[in-house]
């Protein structure tokens, strides 16, 4: 754990206690359009990223399974389907408004009975040791203060042979891909922003947070380092997106 | 480790095939209680040319589409995408998966049940194009496809049987399935009796030797 009584939000260096509602504020800006937005930034590829973190978490009928940083809930419905009524799927978010999207889109369609909602920080997961079969955390890690207690925790309440599966922005794989992400980035992301969500900065710190967030390598060493095994990742769309699987032994 | 395909990729060719497969299976309510039988069985299709990994998991009278999967499977099929566009399309799955090029692994009963649902899929036009047009354009339109799609059929199984006809009675090109059936068979009894003379001769030999040994 770090001594340091600063961390970065965006690429400004702010106090670690204040981050925390420095990213809920920018989350409660965006819930509303987050979904629009989703699309419209990423070209609904996003869809097919969350789609390949499923195929890989192996979760199976019967399962508990756990996903923080929700948000609005796409991994939830399939994971809700997936472990069928004998199954347990938690969304949890430590942003109200996020989780009130969430779960207002997940009951308008039909997905009930074996889904919880839970306002939750990931620092400081409310659950029993071994809890979870699998734990999912997509575009979710990079705004937590500190990821080295978050993945602690995470292992904690995962059972033993149970997976977690982090889904995040990381650094692309080849130079021109890079330049081009950049200008996406930089340029095209908070004019969208602008026009469709009517909030430039929010989609200027997902740009800025995107950059300081580890990259692959040292996010695989995180993991190792919390005590999760077999860490392995698989990059996307040349590395934009990268999704890191470790298991607890 | 990061894969050779970036998986994007391949999970983006899935989920297009899955949203169609399953469209078809909305529009094809026989087929899909049909896939009850085979609820959450799993096949694994392995393509070794070019090299891609397909599970298959029939769920809810749909059909679910993966590039990984780390369970026990059902079945597992590998070969090349030719021998599987065999498979897919022929009247007789048993025979292709014996005769083919096919490595099958697991229960091959399952298998054949999900090909034959997927070769057979009775599409109903009329609910998409009754809710697009109404009733009455809907149902004219429906009844008309379904004219042109009866005839298809009924002219694309002539045709064959009239090449196969032309092919095995006026050109002569190749025997009939029966008579090469037969051939075979002779060949076989052939290469046995071949055999069992040239174990015969190797006896006759040996003794022989024995004799010339003793004298």
């Amino acid at each position: 754990m770090s001594t340091k009584k600063t961390t970065h939000f965006g690429y400004k260096e702010v106090d670690k206690e204040a981050k925390a509602s420095m990213v809920a504020d920018v989350f409660h800006s965006v819930a509303s359009r987050y979904d629009l937005m989703n699309d419209l930034m990423s070209a609904g590829i996003h869809r097919i990223w969350k789609r390949f973190t499923i195929e890989l978490s192996g979760v199976r009928k019967g399962n508990a399974v756990l996903d923080i940083a929700g948000g609005t809930g796409d991994l939830a419905a399939k994971f809700s389907r997936i472990v069928g009524p004998e199954g347990r799927v938690v969304l949890a978010d430590i942003n109200a408004s996020m989780l009130q999207v969430g779960r207002d889109k997940l009951l308008d369609t039909g997905h009930q009975g074996n889904i919880e909602f839970v306002q939750a920080d990931a620092q400081f997961l409310p659950f029993p040791d071994n809890t979870f079969d699998c734990i999912t955390i997509a575009f979710g890690l990079r705004n937590v203060t500190e990821k080295e207690i978050a993945l602690k925790d995470m292992l904690r309440v995962l059972k033993p042979g149970g997976r977690l599966l982090v889904l995040e922005f990381s650094k692309p794989q080849s130079e021109v891909l890079s330049k081009a992400y950049d200008t996406y980035s930089f340029r095209v992301l908070p004019l969208m922003g602008r026009l469709v969500a009517n909030d430039a900065d929010s989609y200027q710190y997902l740009a800025e947070s995107i950059r300081m967030h580890p990259d692959q390598e040292t996010l695989k060493e995180m993991m190792e380092d919390a005590g999760f095994h077999g860490v392995e990742f698989h990059n996307m769309t040349g590395g934009i997106v990268a999704l890191h699987r470790g298991l607890k032994a | 480790m990061a894969a050779a395909i970036d998986p994007a990729l391949h999970t983006a060719g899935l989920a297009a095939a899955e949203a169609a497969i399953n469209r078809a299976l909305d529009l094809a309510p026989a087929s899909a209680a049909a896939l009850a039988s085979l609820q959450d069985k799993v096949f694994a299709l392995h393509c070794t040319a070019p090299q891609v990994d397909v599970y298959l998991q029939p769920t809810d009278g749909h059909i679910r589409l993966m590039g990984r999967y780390d369970g026990p499977v059902t079945t597992s099929i590998r070969g090349q995408a030719s021998d599987f566009a065999q498979l897919a399309t022929t009247n007789d799955p048993a025979a292709a998966l014996i005769n083919g090029e096919l490595a099958l692994h697991g229960d091959s009963a399952p298998l054949i049940e999900l090909q034959g649902i997927l070769a057979h899929l009775d599409v109903d036009w009329e609910a998409p194009l009754v809710d697009a047009l109404g009733d009455v354009a809907g149902h004219q339109l429906a009844q008309v496809l379904r004219g042109v799609f009866n005839w298809g059929r009924q002219a694309s199984t002539g045709l064959a049987r009239q090449v196969e006809e032309f092919i095995h009675e006026e050109a002569r090109l190749c025997p009939p399935k029966l008579e090469l059936e037969d051939f075979y068979r002779d060949v076989q009894e052939l290469q046995m009796q071949v055999d069992r003379l040239a174990s015969r001769a190797q006896r006759l030999r040996k003794r022989l030797r024995e004799r010339a040994a003793r004298t």
